[in-house]
């Protein structure tokens, strides 16, 4: 065996170490009910907006605090609290996918996607601060 | 059913274009068929190779003079605002300015492909005239490529479901069969305008970001296309130089594309930054950074012999890539994850990219494997103390980290399958940001380091003493110069200490070896100066977004816990928007910030809120330094829902910084309530205060001498006015004088007003019994006149587009100097 394939092979097994281990960053999709089993850890829930509650956002009271409520797509409505101006458009949503966890009774994000039944092609929005 | 004759279509240009399209797919496809006969042949029967290539080159032109048909006439209807076809209704209308009509065809799907395929009828004509030996393979490859893409433009129908491609020249009523409007035969009376063009495009940066773009994505066939030729060929000398021509060409205009659209993004976009990690960023730099590693081996192979087949599987790979990121960017896979996924055209697109895919793949690892045994290989090991060991190491790194990128930006593709597996519904990482640079700033660290290193070692074997001595200095000074930054910007991460080091020893190194080992002579400074720009660029990304600071912390409202590791990292989360009132001075940072009111242009239907920056000594409040920045949105535009809003930043660019600022939430102008705020009441002697929304007014006293020009004099007038001053929270702004006068038997009143305060003022009436006057004052509800804002900082941020430019120069000096010495060469053996 060459030295360069030696080389090669400890570079190919820390790089499938390092990424394997980064494996841990990736999120999943759960629901509220399942994010409130690991409350505080970060998730990803796809819902959609429940019209019929009011969307509470004051800039004059706090710019950063947007409060509603989202349908999970299991079905169960739960408060949402998002950190950040109210998102554009966010009542004609068709899904708004959010980052974030369950704090008691309230999913707590700050980052918020939405799909919006807009012309454009790129038709996706993000809000949030990717930080 | 009866044939309706529509009044009022232009059916011509859509007919020719449609006819255009199915040509350029036919002369594609025999312009592969002859290029492969006459590839075929060339050993058997030269004459006869010698026609096929004649009849390839006929139909390749041909293939692009069709392309260019289309092109033409998709643009011709585009700018005549034909509004019957699908296309133009969709990405155009007649408020476009013209500047903007070639961004139409970078906003459809067809208009990309179209592009795209312009490029490479070019590129393909250059290799044509210049590829000679390797003419008809390079040129076979180039057509089946074509084929493919002039296939997206098809627009066929096989049965209800199968279709392949889709027909720019579409009418709308052929597209929108449903809809009642369609059967009349004045429909066009009808359609007027068109639904515009995304607001997010009308940029200028739009306008050359694409074009460039898309000629990097372009370029990239042309070293996989002269690599498969040559493995299919079984010759491995000839394509050397033009492989290496053409992938430095590719690195240049693919990088500056890339960044190019993170100038846009930076500019236009809100997400405070020039880079994301987004799925369609990533999908371009992967195969900038698997050609990159290409060309290095590349390079190794010419010199030395070695590095062979890396360099082939390098330069497949890298056009997959381009083929696979079109895959992801435009079929929806990505669904959920990009901000910018592409997603109308769904099944059909999504088998037929897959298909090309496939095959590419399948011609590439075949030929792979059927040449395999004969692919040049050198026996012995390669010296430790040697510029190719290293190089290749660096060009491997380089390899890893793309798939490292390509792992997790693909979770959209695999997660179906750990689905299956593991039960899990797996998501992108919540902080992609972090994910990314965590893993990537090794690779970054390794590549700056290698970069200075490996120029000072030579092919084959190093005098060791002299890289020892070289290196040593250059790494003296580098910690020098590194140990002063990391202080004075207070970088305290050893990570980031380490790529700190790694930036400097890159840039030292290639400048002592232009100057010390290169002799600064300007036609050999490409590779000094290209990684020199990368180090100064990694150096800028490394300060940017270190420091990135953000200046709109708002210090009211209510604290929300993001699972930050303390309470101030929480606060700063969940405070970045800050709420300005107008003329409401909000401390940020060492400025303060000053919503001065919202102002509109003709012809421009965005809105720009005029937000005002001032820096004042903290001892002597003296002014040392005022700005004005205009940050824009377009709020109620045409084909935008109601009350929404796309903001766009504006940013005072400094030296060494930038402050990035942008509006996310502000009242419409257009729809402003009327004024219901009241006039109120206040009795006043002689010195009073009267409080007011952004200050206070004191009541100095009554002037009997009134200027006759304050209201509408009269002799015989009895006339008084008050002196009022009227500060703010930065001392005295104006003084009111409201007058007070009889006429008869009756008493009027003349409001004075201070226009930036919203502020009327009113001598209601005057009190002698009290020695006290009566003001009334009224100030519009302050409430309609705000904005939520965020503020950013950028510290050397210039240094990331300063190393960009560095960078693609480089490339295109070490190009020339490839190029003028094939021609001296040339000259020698002649």
């Amino acid at each position: 065996m060459k030295r360069t394939h030696i080389i090669l092979l400890v570079l190919v097994a820390a790089a499938v170490t390092i990424i394997v281990t980064q494996f841990a960053d990736f999120s999943t999709y759960e629901t509220f009910a399942s994010a409130s089993k690991e409350p505080g850890k970060q998730y990803h829930v796809i819902g959609f907006l429940d019209n019929t509650k009011p969307f509470e956002y004051d800039p004059v009271k706090d710019p950063n605090h947007c409060t509603f409520y989202v349908k999970d797509k299991a079905g169960n409505l739960s408060k949402v609290v998002f950190n950040g101006a109210k998102p554009t458009d966010i009542e004609k949503s068709e899904q708004i996918v959010m980052t974030g966890s369950m704090d008691g009774d309230a999913f707590r994000c700050n980052k918020i996607q939405m799909k919006c039944p807009s012309k454009y092609q790129n038709d996706q929005v993000v809000v949030g601060n990717a930080s | 059913m009866e044939q309706v004759q529509f009044i009022g279509e232009h059916l011509a240009p859509g007919k020719l274009g449609h006819f255009f399209a199915i040509l350029s797919f036919v002369m594609a496809l025999f312009g592969t068929f002859t290029y492969w006969r006459a590839a075929a042949t060339e050993n058997k029967d030269l004459a006869s190779s010698r026609g096929w290539l004649l009849l390839g080159r006929n139909s390749f032109v041909i293939h692009s003079a069709a392309t260019a048909g289309v092109f033409f006439t998709l643009f011709y209807i585009i700018q005549n605002h034909y509004f019957e076809y699908f296309y133009v209704w969709r990405h155009s209308d007649l408020s476009l300015s013209p500047k903007y009509l070639l961004s139409c065809f970078w906003e459809g799907q067809e208009g990309s492909f179209l592009l795209w395929s312009i490029w490479h009828c070019v590129l393909g004509l250059i290799v044509m005239f210049t590829a000679k030996g390797l003419e008809s393979r390079v040129m076979t490859v180039i057509s089946l490529v074509q084929v493919a893409l002039a296939s997206m433009l098809l627009g066929f129908y096989f049965g209800p479901d199968i279709k392949i491609g889709s027909d720019p020249f579409i009418l709308l009523r052929t597209q929108m069969q449903d809809a009642p409007i369609f059967s009349q035969a004045n429909y066009m009376d009808f359609v007027k305008d068109g639904k515009g063009l995304n607001i997010l495009l009308q940029n200028y940066w739009m306008v050359i970001h694409p074009p460039i773009l898309f000629l990097g994505f372009a370029s990239t066939l042309i070293p996989f296309a002269y690599t498969i030729a040559a493995v299919w060929k079984g010759e491995y000398k000839q394509w050397l130089k033009p492989t290496l021509v053409w992938s430095l060409f590719c690195g240049g205009i693919l990088g500056t594309g890339i960044m190019m659209g993170g100038a846009w993004a930076y500019e236009s976009l809100t997400f405070g930054g020039y880079w994301a990690w987004d799925p369609v960023e990533n999908a371009s730099l992967v195969p900038w950074l698997l050609l990159v590693a290409a060309l290095h081996t590349l390079v190794i192979y010419k010199a030395t012999g070695r590095s062979f087949i890396i360099t082939v599987i390098l330069m497949s790979l890298t056009y997959l890539f381009v083929w696979y990121s079109t895959f992801l960017t435009r079929t929806g896979v990505l669904g959920n994850t990009s901000v910018h996924a592409f997603t109308d055209e769904g099944k059909a697109l999504y088998w037929h990219l897959l298909v090309v895919l496939c095959i590419l793949m399948v011609i590439a690892v075949g030929l792979l494997i059927y040449r395999w045994k004969g692919f040049p290989r050198i026996k012995t090991e390669e010296a430790i103390n040697s510029r190719e060991f290293w190089m290749f190491i660096g060009s491997f790194i380089l390899l890893l980290g793309a798939f490292q990128i390509s792992i997790t930006t693909s979770i959209p593709v695999w997660s179906p399958l750990a689905k299956a597996i593991t039960g899990k519904d797996v998501a992108p990482p919540a902080d992609v940001v972090k994910h990314y640079n965590d893993i990537q700033v090794w690779v970054a660290i390794i590549i700056t380091l290698l970069t200075a290193s490996i120029l000072y070692l030579r092919f084959k074997t190093s005098d060791n003493k002299t890289v020892l001595k070289r290196l040593g200095l250059t790494a003296g000074i580098a910690v020098v110069l590194s140990a002063v930054m990391a202080y004075t910007e207070r970088i305290g991460d050893a990570r980031y200490i380490t790529l700190l080091f790694g930036c400097n020893y890159t840039i030292v190194g290639m400048i002592y070896y232009a100057i010390k080992v290169q002799k600064a002579q300007i036609k050999k400074l490409g590779a000094a100066s290209t990684h020199f720009g990368f180090g100064v660029f990694v150096l800028g990304v490394l300060f940017s977004s270190y420091n990135k600071e953000v200046m709109s912390i708002n210090t009211m409202g209510i604290m929300m816990d993001f699972g930050k590791k303390n309470a101030s990292e929480n606060a700063r989360e969940s405070m970045e928007n800050v709420l300005l009132y107008k003329n409401n001075p909000v401390v940020m940072g060492e400025y303060t910030a000053t919503f001065l009111g919202d102002s509109t242009a003709e012809n421009d239907p965005r809105i720009f809120y005029k937000v005002k920056y001032e820096r004042r000594d903290t001892v002597t409040n003296q002014l040392k330094e005022s700005f004005t920045l205009y940050p824009d949105a377009f709020v109620n535009a045409k084909g935008m829902e109601e009350n929404s809003m796309s903001p766009n930043p504006d940013s005072k660019h400094y030296l060494s910084r930038d402050i990035f600022t942008y509006v996310t939430k502000a009242y419409d102008p257009k729809m402003k309530k009327d004024d219901t705020s009241q006039f109120k009441s206040h009795k006043v002697h002689e010195g009073d205060t009267v409080f007011t929304n952004d200050g206070y007014l004191i009541f100095a006293g009554l002037n009997p001498n009134v200027d006759a020009n304050a209201y509408p004099h009269q002799p015989g007038d009895v006339a008084v006015s008050a002196t009022v001053f009227a500060y703010n929270t930065n001392g005295i702004v104006d003084t009111l004088h409201p007058v007070y006068y009889i006429r008869g038997q009756y008493a009027y009143q003349v409001t004075d007003t201070l226009k930036a305060s919203n502020l009327y003022a009113r001598l209601e009436n005057i009190i002698p019994d009290d020695k006290a006057v009566e003001l009334k004052i009224k100030q519009s509800a302050a409430d309609d006149d705000y904005i939520v804002m965020k503020a950013l900082i950028f510290p050397y941020i210039n240094l990331v587009w300063l190393g960009v430019i560095i960078m693609s120069l480089g490339f295109f000096l070490a190009m020339v100097n490839r190029i003028t010495k094939k021609e001296k060469e040339k000259a020698a053996t002649a």
